[in-house]
């Protein structure tokens, strides 16, 4: 008797699939794509940042040799305006808003050639005031920007729950400040970029870097005024996400109007300069928080008033909101809470989605009125953090309900393993003493949700080789390798055996998009739906063959086997061959399509949106150094709840990327926009985190096993990078004594803020007008 | 997308004399490493001439030799190589300093002190160091059948952002460096939130020759606080031949934040580059006298 061993791939340090192509570089993006036939667009943007514009000559352009085709928004009458309101054309006619704003285009034979003819187009421009301030753009007057909106105002948000006022009269203690939160942005290894064609009978192909293929292929129907059948999104391997490519952009449907125009491929990539100028960004953020609490620790309330700046146009930024009230509401136990936003168009960049969205703005708030609140009624920042924590089965007032919740156990485990509460004691007290260098450490927490639906298809071959198809995307994440281990996982086969098709809209089934820290969830409940459907017919057909009935029998190492003792009954490619080959010919091919048991938030923005909540605790220490303001951060100690580990390799990589990135946008990442001009639109003055720069990291995982969750897994894209920078203000506090309410912590702003000439963020919110 | 604007010609020589030659229509743009003049001409700020001249190919512009007491550093020396030699390293240190915070390793095999140098920014990493080591630049041209060389303090030959006496026909082809004698010490500072890779917000080098508790022949020098690299000449004659003592340094760290001019820009304000002048120098200088 021959007995297979089980093995499993769930919680090992799995390389990822992609690794082997990235590593040699071999991956091919979209970059490195050219399609025969093709032209290069190349698109000009505007010289001013608010203005008519009074005439575009293109001649001079046309007649440049090697020039297809030139593009104004005249040459394309049946534009549709894009974005979350439907504000914003591709082609700027009349008038425009930003210096983004693309104003015409080129399709021409090299890259070169395009970029000789955006000189040669001459434009004249008529001024018109600027609003680069959304506090200036609110006031009554103020110049309009986008004529739908005579008030400048893009969205409101609205939320409470219980009664503020109440919560104040029974508080002991209350604080409030202003905060304000800058510009970053993704800064992705691969830039954006698209290459659009026609065939013959006017369908479209598009290769795209997009992170939500579905959605897409619907817009571009509705721009085109198509059916979305006759559209094919095929993405090529994406050089990072991070939300993005979340959205639709002009850069992408000038490619195909470009396309359309020239009956040839345009292949349309930006380049570095570009994707600083032209690229979404963080929610920039201007904040007022009132919080407060009894003298036993308990929070009372939190009210929250944010002005948004929208920008030009209105992306997924604006939208940001929807995750920042959650943070508010219900990280910590708050008995009343009431928070509004107001988003303002102004003539800056309009941002998007980015990783946690919202949530590190929001987080960088409430974490910091956590420590203020536990120094004024005296407790220690973790017995406070403790006493308001939520546990497993509580039910918020937004509607959240924690099924699994490892919240204290992670503020446990990131403070033991710190050292926290020693050293937050020894450095507070060295604060008076001597030395030009200052240690602190500071601690924060996070929640976050996740959502939407996947589906899959699943396919085995006679060789009992899996293709694994399915809507979500890879963006470098790792999906691909952590599905393919869910299915094997099912299946009982080794990784080699499957193959992962996530990048073709003809071919793979819907899905809602890569973000919001869903793919593990949701994609993977999907693909092990589809995985358990083709167990059940496998184990079927084998019972049929072998006579032990189907509940005795297993699929372990590539074989049936009986359950009890591991004894092979059949080869699984032997027993696949004989379905194919018999009378009654069958294949093993299943779908399975998984939406989560979470509910749309009602009118009041409250219900249980998430199927799980990831949780996490970092402590960030730092060393403060008082003659330059530089803060170095030495050591992140990050507790996360993430359900249960799929691929330990893959989980550390991306918090230790989050991590990362967090500390970017905490201490050196700042995209500078003066009077809607972007100062530094390079890596040399836009400073991403290098290497030696990075901290010592000790990660844990809290593996509270949801019962949604596969194989108890949650998620944990965003949860890296959301609490970093409120945990680096409260350590430059424990180490200095001094609390910084604006980001980025740069040398300059915290030298300021220690020699005490750094202006309080100011701001008058519309409760106080 | 460079703009190759006027140019017309490419020529790579291997020897001086024939790179002379062709700098005597005087209308050259110069390319060694490029580390600088790539990213200029992709932002349009470099402005080429007829002519570009590569040149890499001659060797009789590399190479670190000590030549009776002075270091005479071929201008075509990579950053790198100034890293390895055992001479720059041990005799030189602040130099070394310098060029160990200059940009990345691949920035740093293609670089070069000629280069770092005729660039003349204000933020140049090895400027500040060379001013401390009281270095001087020499120039070649082509005069009637043979070529006649000049040096140049390096404090004289650099003018302003960007600017140099160079002469449209000369050819930077050395640095000389007088050897510092016994009991010289130096310090180089640049400040910046990463190791290298960083372009400087200010940077300072002090150096002297130290004398029991006293500095002698005292060098502080500034970068990018004023529009070439500076020496703090009323901050060096506080200090010079005087007990280093906490009121002196002090005295000297005040007298170094009053004398920079600095601009505001994307990098720092003026205000805040003058704070560093003033607390680096302090710090430096305490290093230099007591560590």
């Amino acid at each position: 008797m021959t007995v297979i061993e089980r093995a499993t791939l769930i919680g090992k340090r799995v390389p990822k699939m992609d690794a082997p192509e990235k590593a040699s570089g071999k991956t091919r993006y979209i970059h490195d794509i050219d399609v025969s036939g093709q032209l290069w667009g190349k698109i000009l943007r505007s010289a001013r940042v608010h203005a008519r514009i009074r005439r575009i000559d293109t001649s001079r352009a046309k007649a440049l040799p090697g020039v297809h085709v030139v593009l104004t928004a005249a040459d394309v009458p049946d534009q549709r305006p894009i974005g979350v309101n439907k504000d914003h054309p591709a082609l700027k006619g009349d008038k425009v808003r930003c210096v983004r704003d693309e104003i015409a285009a080129v399709a021409a034979d090299t890259e070169a050639i395009a970029q000789a003819a955006l000189a040669l187009i001459e434009v004249e421009y008529e001024d018109l005031p600027v609003i680069a301030d959304p506090e200036a753009a609110l006031a009554p007057g103020a110049p309009v920007i986008n004529e739908k909106h005579a008030d400048n105002v893009a969205m409101r948000f609205d939320y409470a729950h219980g009664d503020v006022a109440q919560g104040e009269a029974e508080s002991d203690v209350v604080v409030e400040d202003s905060f304000k939160l800058h510009y970053v942005t993704h800064c992705c290894m691969g830039v954006s970029g698209v290459i659009a064609e026609f065939d013959a009978s006017g369908n479209l192909l598009l290769h795209s870097n997009t992170q939500v293929p579905f959605l897409h292929k619907r817009e571009f129907a509705e721009i085109l005024g198509i059916d979305p059948g006759r559209i094919r999104i095929v993405q090529p391997p994406i050089g990072g996400g991070f939300g993005s490519k979340l959205d639709i952009y002009p850069f992408e449907i000038i490619a195909v109007y470009l396309a359309r125009a020239a009956r040839r491929p345009v292949k349309l990539v930006y380049t570095r300069e570009e994707e600083f100028l032209a690229s979404p960004t963080r929610q920039p953020v201007i904040l007022r928080l009132r919080s407060g609490c009894r003298k036993d620790g308990s929070l009372t309330f939190r009210s929250v008033e944010t002005l948004h700046d929208n920008g030009a146009y209105t992306s997924w930024g604006a939208t940001t909101p929807f995750v920042m009230m959650q943070t508010f509401s219900s990280l910590y136990r708050v008995p009343h809470c009431k928070y509004h936003t107001t988003v303002a168009y102004t003539n800056n960049p309009y941002a998007g989605s980015f990783r946690g969205y919202g949530n590190l703005q929001a987080t960088f708030a409430v974490e910091s009125h956590m420590d203020k609140l536990a120094e004024a009624v005296g407790m220690d920042p973790l017995a406070f953090r403790l006493r308001n924590a939520q546990d497993p089965g509580e039910v918020t007032g937004q509607g959240m309900t924690f099924k699994s919740c490892g919240f204290k156990d992670c503020l446990r485990s990131a403070a033991e393993r710190s050292g926290f509460l020693a050293r937050h004691a020894e450095y507070r007290a060295a604060q008076g003493a001597g030395g030009r260098v200052k240690r602190g450490i500071g601690i924060a927490s996070m929640l976050h949700v996740g959502g939407g639906a996947c589906g899959t298809i699943l396919k085995l071959d006679d060789f009992a080789h899996v293709t694994l198809m399915t809507g979500a995307s890879e963006i470098g994440q790792g999906s691909e390798t952590v599905l393919a281990q869910l299915v094997c996982e099912e299946l009982g086969l080794p990784l080699s055996a499957v193959t992962v098709v996530n990048n073709d809209t003809d071919i793979t089934p819907w899905d809602v998009g890569v973000h919001a820290s869903r793919t593990t969830f949701i994609a993977g409940n999907s693909a092990i739906g589809a995985a358990r459907k083709a167990k059940a017919k496998i184990l079927a057909a084998a019972a049929k063959k072998t006579g032990v009935p189907e509940g005795e029998l297993d699929l372990v190492g590539g074989f049936v086997v009986r359950a009890a003792s591991g004894e092979a009954i059949v080869e699984l490619a032997k027993l696949l061959r004989g379905l194919h080959f018999s009378d009654k010919a069958e294949l093993v091919m299943t779908t399975h399509y998984y939406e989560p048991p979470s509910v749309h938030q009602d009118k009041g923005f409250k219900g249980d949106v998430s199927a799980a909540y990831a949780w996490a605790t970092q402590v960030v220490e730092v060393e403060v150094d008082l003659d330059t303001g530089i803060v170095k951060m030495t050591k992140v100690t990050g507790a996360h709840d993430v359900g249960r580990v799929i691929n330990r390799l893959g989980i550390e990589g991306q918090i230790e990327g989050g991590v990362v990135m967090g500390q970017g946008y905490a201490l050196t990442e700042n995209l500078v926009i003066e009077d809607g001009r972007v100062k530094n639109p390079s890596f040399r003055d836009y400073k991403l985190v290098t290497a030696p720069e990075i901290p010592e990291m000790d990660l844990a995982f809290i593996e509270t096993m949801d019962g949604e969750g596969p194989q108890g897994a949650k998620g944990v894209g965003e949860a890296p990078a959301i609490c970093i920078a409120a945990a680096t203000a409260n350590a430059i506090c424990n180490a200095t004594g001094v609390r910084i309410y604006e980001l980025p912590f740069t040398p300059e702003k915290v030298y300021r803020a220690l020699k005490g000439v750094a202006p309080k963020v100011a701001w008058r919110t519309r409760a106080a007008a | 997308m460079p703009d190759a604007g006027a140019l017309e010609r490419y020529a790579a020589p291997r020897a001086l004399a024939e790179a002379l030659e062709l700098l005597r229509d005087g209308d050259a743009t110069i390319v060694a490493g490029g580390t600088d003049l790539m990213p200029q001409s992709h932002s349009g700020k470099a402005r080429f001439g007829s002519l570009l001249l590569n040149i890499r190919r001659i060797a009789e512009l590399g190479g670190i030799a000590l030549e009776g007491d002075t270091v005479r550093i071929g201008a075509l020396t990579s950053i790198s190589a100034l890293l390895a030699s055992p001479l720059v390293r041990e005799r030189l240190s602040i130099l070394a300093q310098a060029a160990d915070q200059f940009a990345s390793e691949q920035v740093r095999n293609a670089a070069t002190i000629g280069g770092n140098v005729c660039n003349a920014s204000p933020a140049g990493d090895t400027l500040v160091p060379l001013i401390v080591l009281d270095a001087a630049v020499e120039l070649a041209a082509k005069a009637g059948g043979g070529i006649e060389t000049r040096t140049l303090p390096l404090q004289d030959f650099l003018t302003g952002p960007g600017r140099t006496q160079r002469r449209p026909h000369e050819l930077m082809t050395a640095v000389r460096v007088p050897l510092p004698p016994a009991g010289f010490v130096a310090r180089f500072y640049k400040h910046g939130t990463r190791p290298a890779l960083d372009i400087s917000t200010i940077s300072l080098g002090i150096g002297g020759v130290r004398r029991g508790d006293r500095l002698e022949r005292v060098r502080v020098a500034f970068g990018a606080v004023a529009p070439t690299p500076i020496r703090a000449r009323a901050a060096e004659a506080l200090i010079e031949g005087r007990a280093l003592d906490a009121a002196a340094i002090e005295a000297a760290a005040e007298a170094a934040h009053d004398e920079v001019r600095p601009i505001s820009d994307v990098r720092a304000s003026d205000w805040y580059r003058q704070e560093l002048v003033r607390n680096m120098t302090r710090r430096v200088l305490a290093h230099v006298a007591f560590g």
